[in-house]
């Protein structure tokens, strides 16, 4: 016990030290930092510039076929009527006019045509505009002010669905469970690639023999596992203060939605089964970067087999319709017991609510033994393919030794 | 029985293959506690091997190598230090950290291990280095640091793996004063070596290791006197010469 804390104590110092690991931890709030500043800074040369469009007056002239334009609109926007579509185009053409609006007959099945002189890319926009107002405030008058907002989609719909006989909010239930997915995803993305230099250093550095007779090879790796879970919850907060002083600074300026957090419901056996998966998936996946590092002899070449356990990790990503879709599907059932395919479908489908408790109670079992026996064999190969300096260890060569 | 004629390493019958071939044949002795012994042999003959076994490294074909009775383990509770064949440490990390590392895995305080790990260093003249990256040190310097982290904890056994192999004369030397150092506090050495010349100086026994087997084994008296009073030198020539002669013959044959 004591060495393993001395372990993690290394660990997790040395790896602090390194800029790499701030700057990777950084990097994610200052890219989120500088997004929101481009959208909020943006946006509001946006509307400044759609004010100083609309504030623009160019001369203009319609030719209304539908009917539908107030004649008192047309003074206030200084435009006058042209009775043939080709005469108002040549206007334009000619520099006569700035704008030629041509508004048909049945609006609902032809388009209004706007013909203008280009200002620009951004500031042609204002000719599509005032042609819009010209229409929404000649009609305005005629319908009320709830037909407008139904007819704009404006109609806001506050729905509550029932289970059991009380009220079950789908997407706000598979918030909580599904963080554990977000964590798992963040730990092998972001540490992956740690674990396996950390794994491989040992053997790179030609230290492995003092270290194997001062320290247990198991301790050493749970060391490791730990200051890496460790390492992942310190960027996690270096990631999410930043997000959250964001967000409770500026949540007004970005038009954030409000999130009140003690309306997330929280389930308990959902959570207890996220956390089980979770745990024992990254215990998983950790065991095979483990036993990947102590099979090669570099970083570097451990990186290929890297890439390989990713594929195995993200792919049942791509069937992610398929699990909420039809869960039942052999496919759904395959991905979801398949020990290396098995955590992304499992911790989804226990967020979303269509894992049956069998067949969560068999994915823990799966993932947990396939854990302690992918862990057995790492710890294995890291001891024996420690000394392979040069070669890649086979995993025959290892299993069959004695001991 | 005095305490130093205990043994304190026993191997019984230790067999050693690596696929086809048998690298250690049937091959028993014993190392008394507080004794330097000497494992000599040429290239090839399976002195580090043997070393690797007895820690637990590699496991036995067949056979028993014990530490105090049992198979070492690192929680058997003898303090070892270790030199291999094989050395490294931690580059990127700083001297001290290293060093304070090692001390704690070996069980001292942290406090314990910054001061020796300060001790040591000012005595090898590199107090300076302490806070410095080990891969800015020089070799000879990340051999000291080496040497320091064998023998931190003071160890009672003391496996030292062909450790002047690399080694500028002036840490051969710091070398030599630190075994007879810990010879003078009662620590048994185990020596692996070709150098003659420090297995006279430093061994009270030996065994020369030969097509994995022990050609010669015993005080180096004895041994000298099996061959008629010749050098250990010409005692090495003579059994090693003898099968390089042979297999210089069977390559010509082939």
């Amino acid at each position: 016990m004591h060495n393993l804390g001395v372990v993690i104590n290394f660990e997790v110092i040395r790896t602090l030290k390194k800029k790499s690991f701030w700057i990777t931890a950084l990097i994610f709030p200052v890219v989120i930092c500088i997004v929101f500043a481009i959208i909020y800074f943006s946006n509001l040369a946006t509307n400044q510039a759609a004010t100083e469009t609309k504030n623009q007056h160019f001369t203009l002239a319609i030719t209304d076929e539908s009917g539908l334009i107030k004649p008192t609109l047309l003074a206030e926007f200084k435009a006058s009527t042209i009775n043939n579509k080709q005469k108002g185009i040549d206007a334009v053409t000619n520099g006569k006019l700035d704008a030629y609006f041509y508004y048909p007959s049945d609006i609902s099945n032809q388009s209004v045509e706007v013909f203008a002189k280009d200002v620009g890319l951004f500031d042609n926009s204002r000719y599509q505009s005032v042609a819009q107002v010209l229409l929404e405030q000649s009609v305005a008058p005629n319908v009320s002010p709830q037909v407008t907002s139904i007819l704009q989609g404006k109609v806001n719909f506050d729905a509550t669905t029932y289970k059991d006989g009380v009220p079950y909010d789908g997407f706000a239930q598979l918030i909580a469970p599904g963080l554990f997915l977000v964590l798992f995803y963040i730990l092998i993305a972001m540490f992956g690639n740690q674990m396996l230099t950390s794994t491989t250093e040992e053997k790179e550095n030609r230290v492995i023999e003092m270290i194997l007779t001062t320290i247990k090879a198991r301790t050493l790796i749970i060391g490791k596992i730990l200051s890496m879970i460790a390492l992942a919850f310190i960027q996690v907060i270096t990631i999410l203060i930043p997000v959250v002083l964001i967000y409770l600074v500026a949540k007004d300026q970005l038009g954030l939605p409000i999130i009140d957090l003690s309306n997330i419901p929280i389930d308990p056996i959902k959570m207890i089964i996220g956390a089980l998966i979770f745990i024992f998936s990254f215990l998983l996946f950790t065991g095979l970067l483990v036993a990947i590092g102590s099979m090669v002899p570099t970083a570097k070449e451990a990186g290929g087999f890297f890439g390989v356990v990713m594929v195995f990790i993200f792919a049942p990503l791509y069937a992610v319709t398929l699990f909420i879709s039809a869960p039942d599907s052999p496919l759904v059932t395959f991905l979801s017991l398949f020990p290396l395919t098995a955590p992304i479908p499992l911790m989804l489908r226990n967020a979303v609510g269509n894992l049956p408790p069998i067949e969560a109670t068999l994915g823990i079992i799966i993932i947990a033994v396939s854990a302690v026996v992918v862990l057995m064999i790492a710890t294995r190969l890291f001891r024996y393919g420690a000394l392979e300096y040069s070669k890649r260890l086979s995993l025959r060569t290892v299993l069959g030794r004695k001991r | 029985m005095t305490k130093k004629s205990t043994p304190l390493v026993t191997i019984n019958d230790f067999s050693m293959a690596f696929g086809n071939t048998l690298v250690i044949d049937n091959l028993s002795f014993d190392i008394k506690r507080g004794e330097t012994f000497g494992l000599l042999g040429s290239n090839g003959s399976g002195k580090t091997t043997i070393i690797r076994a007895l820690l637990g490294i590699y496991q036995p074909t067949s056979g028993d190598l014990l530490i105090n009775g049992k198979p070492y383990q690192v929680d058997s509770g003898i303090k070892l230090g270790y030199l291999p064949e094989e050395r490294g440490l931690y580059k990127k990390e700083s001297v001290i950290s290293i060093m304070t590392y090692f001390g704690r895995l070996k069980g001292m305080s942290k406090d314990d291990a910054i001061s020796w790990s300060n001790n040591y260093l000012k005595r090898v003249d590199l107090l300076d280095k302490a806070n410095t990256r080990l891969d800015k040190l020089s070799g000879g310097q990340q051999q000291k640091v080496q040497l320091g982290v064998t023998i931190m904890n003071n160890p009672e056994l003391l496996i030292l793996d062909e450790p002047t192999k690399g080694f500028d004369p002036v840490n051969r030397r710091l070398l030599m004063t630190i075994i007879e150092e810990h010879q003078a506090t009662g620590a048994t050495v185990i020596f692996v070596t070709h150098q003659m010349e420090e297995v006279e100086r430093l061994c009270d026994r030996i065994i020369l290791l030969k097509d994995g087997q022990g050609s010669a084994y015993g005080t180096i008296p004895d041994i000298k006197k099996k061959f008629n009073g010749a050098s250990l030198d010409d005692i090495f020539v003579k059994i090693y010469g003898e099968q390089d002669e042979m297999n210089d013959s069977e390559r010509s044959n082939a």
